[in-house]
């Protein structure tokens, strides 16, 4: 039987709670302070033009590609080129190297690259209000494309100048289409002209020319490279059968077949000595790579070495030319076999081993020993010291003309594709303050938009954009909490078989699906950046991270916070630091 | 699991957890999984004080205060007034420390498991008496110091298994589970709110004060005693199916213990012991899953 409570003359005393514990002001009891503190992912310092690797990969992860796409253009016009060519320093000082292997970013970029080119999207980027100062850039290869690009974002009407019939520079010209097709570099240049830059190819730019520009344009940026092979000061090297494999490489772009029968030697370690020994093989002929040092001085990205042996490149180390002589049909090369003598620089220090003298008889001979700029007017004089030397620009604004800035592998002292992209933001981003704050305001800008504790630049810190928010303190392997990460295999590139390389210009390196690459992505630590992972919250033991709509998603109510720090010790990306609580 | 309810939250700020406290983060979590629809008992325990002093509360749904020995004996009341009010929807719950328990509720909590009572037990384990200033109890673990083991006189008795304890009762459900490892412990206590008859939950929950660790460690360390197999994560259906849920690398528990400030005098032989007597539980466990023969 229920009895009713209410009829009781000694009603039971019940005492009943009416009050919340939040009347107490726990936040008093803090002496350490945690805050959300966003830092410098290593890759995106490491990254020459400074993308935002971190962010680009947690985007990718929620299948935002589009935005991912977009990040990478806000600072690199060139992602279907870089997806592909880049040496990617950003793999190399990946965290998650140290936990199981670095994220295949080099493969995400192009996924995204190719993913805008497939569904045709079109980039939303704000462009500033247009400026009056009119800028010409000489030279359509990366170095002048991205300079363009950027100062066109920055409200500048930009007009390149090129000499050849297609923009790209060495894109178009130097590197072979199994590395680099020519849809992926098309589809960036068409991307850069969407935003406005207009390019005029055929307009070699001379001497007189320059003059005339100088008074025409505001500034004028140089970036016409370095397109002159270099010497290789040996007795009989302008004999007919030797030529310069830039030249070669040209031809093949060109859509021409360059006879290849027999042995052709090529001379050099570089990128283009390999991509000129593999072409060799590709037209049907045998490829001799003769080199001065050992293989691993040299400067070709080892994965391209390794293809090219396994293509059936044969490899010569420590082999320098002496001497060049015509032998009846064939040519007669003479080489001084060289002996390591210490180190220097991390290479090899080599000396001649006296009395090694080697010789070969071969059908052509390709140099690709280096390259230098055409013409001496392209390049800064070194012995001004007036110019504004900047770390991959060069600036002279002397008199009352143009300003001129030299560039890209003019001034660069890596001479890459990216370190060249590197270049023209610099470019750009000197000019903008040059003509909005003036000289003073160059070398400040430029200090105020460096990624972490590196050379690189960011654009959207420049203009002002979230991540300028960013530490620039570079995240650490040992501040990411592994506890959160399970070990995922990296992704294999899926590549030509060997047999299908050797006999076709096709690209090598093929897609990956949208489900591996958002995979790939998702093994990113996101180093430094929020994902709104909500560890912060979910361990909060004070109920003191609120949860909002802002563009943090959460914030700290300081009011009951106590200090704790588990927050930050189980933000797994170390997006979080605890300070001291100042009273 | 449903994202909302990682979202809800049933704890208030301004309670008089010491900063860290596992305890805290073990009661969110469960109350997420429990929903309003809950009713807490609550024998003596740090959360008796955690909760509030009158007439305050720092949670969102009715507790009753209850005597140390009587968390199962409370609920079974509770349950049973609810059931004559027809009530069937709500959930019981008895929130109790390992002093409340592995020692004193032992008897109550038996008595009421035993007939199978319809609610809910949540042991958050944080291995002393730490409210009272960290006395031991029956699940202080082998080595610890406390203030009634100080010393060279550090606890040299094991840690009373209570989940087999329960096991032993056949009860429908009984499963460990951490405050580092949410999902499970979400997944856990939602399954169990959705089974009837007597239902064991063995939290761990770490106390920065007791066991002399900073206070943004607690999480790290819950989740290697996980890792270290020293509390391993399984749950028991029937008192016969065993099922172990998460296995880990091997960890050792030198880097557990070496973290503590509570086991800072233990020797190299001495941790080899120790990781012995945790490989042996480990390889009993394994028996009991059905994956050793």
């Amino acid at each position: 039987m229920i009895m009713n409570e209410s009829a009781n003359p000694n009603p039971l005393f019940m005492p009943r709670t009416y009050l919340t514990t939040e009347s107490n002001k726990t936040g008093s009891w803090r002496f350490a302070r945690p805050r959300y503190d966003e830092k410098t992912s290593p890759c995106s310092a490491a990254c020459p033009a400074g993308e935002d690797i971190a962010r680009i990969e947690m985007l990718a992860t929620q299948g935002l590609f589009k935005e991912a796409w977009e990040t990478i253009l806000l600072e690199n016009p060139f992602p279907s080129v870089c997806g592909r060519v880049c040496f990617h320093s950003c793999e190399d000082l990946c965290n998650r190297r140290e936990f199981d292997a670095a994220v295949a970013i080099h493969s995400l970029e192009r996924f995204l690259a190719d993913t805008a080119i497939r569904y045709g999207i079109k980039p939303d980027l704000e462009r500033r209000t247009p400026r009056k100062q009119k800028i010409a850039v000489v030279g359509a290869g990366p170095a002048g494309l991205s300079a363009a690009w950027f100062l066109t974002l920055l409200g500048y009407s930009c007009r390149v100048f090129e000499a050849s019939e297609e923009a790209g520079g060495i894109l178009r010209w130097g590197i072979p289409a199994y590395r680099l097709p020519l849809t992926a570099l098309r589809h960036d240049i068409k991307q850069i002209e969407a935003q406005g830059v207009s390019i005029l190819t055929g307009k070699p730019v001379t001497a007189e020319m320059l003059e005339a520009l100088k008074k025409d344009f505001d500034a004028v940026f140089m970036a016409c490279g370095h397109g002159l092979g270099m010497a290789m000061n040996v007795p009989g090297e302008n004999l007919k059968g030797v030529g310069e494999g830039l030249d070669f490489l040209r031809q093949i772009r060109d859509g021409q077949t360059p006879a290849c029968n027999g042995v052709s030697a090529v001379i050099g370690g570089g990128n283009t000595a390999v991509d000129v020994a593999r072409s060799v093989v590709r037209l049907g002929g045998k490829a001799l790579l003769l080199y001065r040092r050992r293989r691993r001085d040299m400067p070709a990205f080892d994965p391209e070495v390794e293809m090219a042996l396994d293509e059936g490149v044969e490899l010569q180390e420590l082999m320098a030319p002496v001497a060049v002589a015509q032998e009846e049909e064939k040519i007669l090369l003479t080489l001084q076999e060289m002996m390591i003598a210490g180190e220097e620089n991390s290479r090899g220090r080599i000396v001649p081993d006296h009395g090694k003298i080697h010789q070969v008889r071969v059908d052509r001979i390709f140099k690709a020993i280096g390259a230098q700029a055409v013409e001496p007017w392209h390049q800064p004089d070194a012995a001004d010291r007036d110019m504004l030397r900047l770390t991959h620009t060069v600036l002279n604004r002397r008199g009352t003309g143009a300003v001129l800035v030299f560039g890209g592998d003019l001034t660069n002292a890596t001479k890459s594709v990216v370190h060249a992209i590197a270049s023209g933001k610099q470019a750009a981003i000197a000019l903008d303050a040059l003509f909005q704050e003036g000289v003073e305001a160059v070398v400040p800008r430029m200090e105020a938009c460096r990624v972490g504790d590196g050379q690189s630049l960011s654009m959207e810190v420049y203009l002002g954009g979230e991540r300028r928010l960013r530490n620039p303190h570079v995240v650490r392997y040992e501040e990411i909490n592994t506890d959160h990460f399970q070990f995922i295999p990296r992704v294999t590139q899926p590549r030509l078989l060997k047999e299908e390389r050797a006999r076709s210009f096709e690209e090598i390196d093929l897609k990956i699906s949208a489900q591996l690459a958002m995979k790939e992505a998702e093994s990113c630590f996101n180093c430094g950046i929020c994902n709104q992972c909500d560890n912060c919250y979910i361990y909060c033991p004070d109920t003191s991270v609120i949860l909002e709509r802002d563009t943090q998603g959460r914030h700290i109510n300081y009011d009951y916070c106590k200090g704790c720090g588990l927050c930050v010790v189980e933000c797994p990306r170390n997006a979080m630091s605890l300070g001291e609580e100042t009273p | 699991m449903q994202t909302d309810v990682m979202d809800r939250e049933f704890v208030h700020s301004g309670h008089v957890g010491c900063p860290g406290c596992g305890a805290t983060i073990a009661m969110r979590f469960v109350l997420k999984a429990l929903g309003e629809k809950t009713m807490m008992v609550l024998p003596a325990c740090c959360w008796s004080i955690i909760a509030g002093s009158y007439p305050q509360s720092a949670l969102k749904i009715p507790v009753i205060h209850a005597a140390f020995e009587t968390g199962g004996a409370t609920a079974t009341g509770v349950r049973a007034a609810l059931d004559m009010l027809g009530d069937t929807e709500t959930t019981v719950l008895t929130w109790a420390g390992d002093g409340g328990t592995f020692d004193i509720g032992f008897q109550a909590l038996s008595g009421a498991v035993e007939r199978n009572e319809n609610f809910i037990y949540a042991c958050y384990d944080n291995e002393a008496y730490m409210n009272t200033g960290i006395q031991r109890s029956s699940s202080t673990p082998y080595g610890a110091w406390t203030t009634t083991t100080t010393g060279r006189d550090w606890k040299k008795l094991r840690k009373k298994n209570i989940v087999e304890v329960l096991v032993a009762h056949r009860i429908p459900y009984a499963a460990t589970a951490s405050i580092a490892y949410p999902e499970d412990l979400l997944r856990k206590a939602q399954k169990a709110k959705n089974m009837k008859g007597s239902r064991f939950l063995h939290i761990y929950a770490s106390c920065p004060t007791g066991w002399r660790i900073p206070s943004e460690m607690s999480v790290k360390i819950a989740r290697m005693a996980v890792q270290t197999n020293i509390f391993p994560l399984y749950e028991v259906e029937d008192g016969l199916r065993y099922t172990i849920n998460y296995k880990p690398r091997e960890y050792l528990v030198r880097e557990y213990f070496r973290l503590q400030g509570r086991f800072k005098h233990l020797t190299d032989q001495d941790l080899d012991q120790i990781q012995q007597m945790v490989n042996e539980d480990w390889e009993l466990l394994l028996r009991k899953a059905g994956e050793r023969a």
